[in-house]
């Protein structure tokens, strides 16, 4: 069905490309894009944008061909404004970590890695998932939306339409809250980083891999012995759940530090941590479920597999960028963020902490937990007296 | 009590094969080296000299800074007070580490000036990340055991941590010939000798392995290595292929066999033994003013401490060092009764090497390790001597 949307779209990228580079030109001399080049560039991004959220399955209706705002997926593009000549003249070196970003997240049909980028595998998934349930999972959807949210940022910086740089931050394309999960993410950190930490951080970090690697051997004894008390208790014994959660809730401080997520030098035990993981309570789980869950966890394992790419692109360009400046650009550290969240939902899941499977939306707020149902007390009645004795 | 014991066992540990009163005789090297090599290597070697000086300089002046200031790097932890620890230990490397770059670079520099390696700039920063890694994690390891046992013993962890790193230093000397990479000798004459040689010096024939060194060094050496079952004898590559004769790498052969005949290597282990006590209560004394070594506040003075004491046991770790080899020299003309081979191998490392043949004292006190190429050579002629 998108085929007559990608013949389009090979047509319109031809005089896309000599517009951009006219504008560029235009942008250096002028500051501002001209509003016919504004106009048409808007609607190649806005247009490409909408076929690859229907080729993603991100939106369900079949895009116009004009690149027109009336879709479900939208994509706004503000009004031409004065851009810095100095970032117009070097665009195309200052784009190229937005660009290796892109390879992995997903940079539209444009810019985007292919069948390797997170939009795709969340499309891939979201395929069979729509074809049984007839509706996108929301998790997927919103994936494949932070992806295409950031090709169209990408696409409008690089044509010049904008001199704003592209962020990954996932609360600024998702705005729909994931729901609450048992395995939840507290983020609290305020972006600073130490130089020194930062460039030796790999090796600073090498204590802790060693010991998750170690500790990581004993878990896997410890899931294996959890998996048939499970089968057969119907829950994870408290005293394995909770070796586990630790073990999981270590792993997630080793890699926010590792990829620059956070700054502290975690403890060895887990403990307070800036990226902190909150795991509920064991609960009971349905045996069948139990018993199938490596198969299960296959989906959200490959899910999981990419934002480890993501992450380890987004600790590559986040050294420099902390290097320099001695902060984590917020994008990149949410992204992250959102991206060990995830990897801890699927470990807690595949570990049997938690029934719940793995919710990939990546916006780090989460939807507050419905109100409480007021509970009702029976009407007041005034106490009876008790008769009294016969004499 | 104490020192009695500590005097007689380094008496036991410094006897040697050599003949007590061994007079050496003048040795006329101009005669036997090109006057233009010796001036050479004296040249390469002076620059060496006083690079290790200002290295030193440098780095006790950013470990000062470092255990003045130090601390501050704990609010970039959220680890507990090991862990914290562990933390300043591996900065600290990491700013010795970054003070030492420009040495680093500056002797690959000298080197290729004088054709003593091909190496490349970049090649050696990063060739000696790996090394760091090792080094961090040798280092947190170490504090894991330091802190944990000053954490439940804070006046007498030295008395536990000293034989706890003997042991680990004895497990490394241990394990070290299985982590190297290195390939078998294939030389049917050389291994025939070093059957024949261990013989002689009435041990079990010793494993023989060859190791590549071609990327960073064209300087000729051997080493040996291991002990018990790990036994090893490693020959550079640059030695087997470079310009000695089969009689000179012979007595290289016999000269690795005795340390092993000697039990060199536990009897440097003994030598660390006697040195790591007190060393341990000397770092252990200077870090009580800052809550000793259970707090992570003492751990950039500790560093301070131990590169102090590494540079104040330098001299006497280098006497103890040379008095081995020249045992081994003095067991290996015995073994090989080639004097004329010993001296032509000891000229060779000369015009290869640039090992200066005769440094100046002061230099030789404190940072030879081996016997001069001048002494060398008088050994030799002192052991044809007594031959004839």
């Amino acid at each position: 069905m998108a085929i007559p949307h990608l013949v389009w779209f090979a047509l319109w990228t031809v005089p896309a490309l000599v517009a951009a580079i006219l504008n560029w030109f235009a942008v250096i001399i002028t500051t501002r894009t001209p509003r016919p080049f504004h106009r048409f560039l808007s609607a190649y991004v806005r247009y490409t944008t909408q076929v690859a959220a229907f080729l993603w399955l991100a939106a369900n209706p079949f895009p116009g061909f004009v690149g027109d705002n009336r879709y479900p997926v939208a994509v706004e593009i503000v009004e031409p404004r004065a851009q810095r000549r100095l970032v117009t003249l070097f665009k195309l070196v200052l784009v190229l970590p937005a660009l290796l970003l892109a390879a992995i997240l997903g940079g539209g049909l444009t810019f985007g890695g292919g069948w390797g980028d997170l939009a795709a595998v969340a499309a891939f998934l979201g395929w069979f998932a729509a074809l049984v349930r007839g509706g996108m999972p929301s998790g997927l959807r919103d994936l494949a939306v932070w992806s295409l949210g950031y090709g169209a940022q990408l696409s409008a910086y690089l044509f010049s339409l904008t001199d704003r740089y592209p962020t990954s931050d996932p609360n600024q394309h998702v705005h729909d809250p994931p729901p609450g999960r048992s395995v939840r993410l507290e983020l609290d950190d305020d972006g600073r980083r130490s130089r020194l930490t930062v460039f030796f951080r790999l090796l600073l970090a090498i204590p802790h891999l060693v010991w998750l690697y170690l500790w990581g051997a004993v878990v896997s004894v410890a899931v294996l012995i959890g998996w048939v008390a499970a089968l057969v208790l119907g829950r994870l014994p408290e005293p394995l759940h909770r070796f586990s959660a630790a073990y999981v809730s270590y792993a997630e401080q080793v890699y926010a530090y590792l990829f620059l997520i956070a700054n502290p030098f975690p403890g060895f035990v887990g403990g307070s941590y800036p990226v902190q993981l909150e795991i509920d309570p064991p609960a009971s789980q349905n045996r069948l479920l139990t018993l199938f869950r490596i198969v299960l966890a296959l989906p959200a394992l490959l899910i999981a597999a990419v934002l480890g790419y993501l992450l380890f692109v987004i600790g590559f360009l986040g050294w420099f960028a902390a290097l320099a400046t001695g902060r984590m650009p917020t994008g990149m550290r949410n992204a992250g963020a959102a991206a060990i969240r995830y990897t801890a939902q699927t470990y807690a899941y595949t570990l049997l902490l938690t029934s719940q499977y793995p919710h990939s939306s990546p916006a780090l707020l989460a939807r507050p937990e419905p109100e409480p149902e007021p509970t009702r007390f029976p009407p007041f009645t005034p106490p009876t007296p008790e008769p009294e004795a016969a004499a | 009590m104490l020192a009695g014991a500590w005097a007689a066992v380094a008496y036991f540990l410094w006897q040697s094969r050599v003949p007590g009163g061994l007079d050496l005789p003048e040795v006329d090297l101009t005669g036997r080296i090109d006057p233009d090599v010796i001036a050479r290597s004296k040249r390469y070697e002076r620059f060496f000299r006083f690079e290790f000086v200002v290295s030193e300089l440098v780095l006790i002046a950013v470990l000062l800074a470092y255990a003045r200031w130090g601390i501050r790097f704990a609010r970039e932890s959220a680890a507990g007070r090991i862990g914290t620890g562990m933390l300043l230990g591996m900065i600290g490397l990491a700013l010795v580490w970054i003070s030492q770059v420009p040495f680093r670079l500056a002797e690959v520099w000298w080197d290729r000036r004088y054709d003593q390696t091909d190496a490349g700039y970049i090649e050696t920063l990063f060739a000696n990340w790996i090394e760091l890694g090792a080094e961090f994690l040798f280092i947190c390891f170490a504090l894991v055991i330091v802190m944990a046992l000053a954490g439940r013993f804070p006046r007498r962890w030295w008395l536990g941590a000293a034989p706890v790193f003997v042991g680990l230093a004895t497990l490394f000397a241990f394990v070290f010939p299985y982590l190297s990479a290195t390939e078998p000798l294939h030389q049917p004459n050389l291994e025939a000798a070093a059957r024949d040689y261990a013989k002689q010096q009435g041990i079990e024939p010793v494993r023989i392995a060859v190791e590549d060194v071609t990327d960073f060094t064209s300087a000729p050496n051997a080493y040996a290595v291991g002990f018990g079952p790990s036994k090893r004898i490693v020959f550079w590559n640059t030695l087997l292929d470079g310009p000695f004769g089969d009689g000179e790498v012979k007595v290289v052969l016999a000269h690795e066999l005795a340390h092993h005949s000697r039990d060199h290597i536990p009897e440097s282990i003994g030598w660390y033994a006697l040195f790591a006590l007190p060393g341990a209560w000397l770092i252990a004394l200077a870090t009580r003013r800052r809550g000793g070594m259970a707090s992570p506040a003492a751990v950039p003075l500790s560093l301070l401490v131990i590169v102090l004491l590494d540079l104040v046991s330098l001299p006497i770790y280098n006497a103890v060092s040379r008095h081995l080899e020249q045992e081994a020299d003095w067991v290996a003309l015995e073994t090989t009764r080639d004097p004329d081979s010993a001296a032509g191998l000891f000229r060779n490392f000369t015009i290869e090497s640039l090992n200066d043949p005769s440094p100046p004292t002061w230099s030789y006190l404190l940072f030879d390790s081996h016997p001069s190429v001048e002494k060398r050579i008088a050994m030799a002629e002192a052991w044809r001597r007594r031959g004839r």
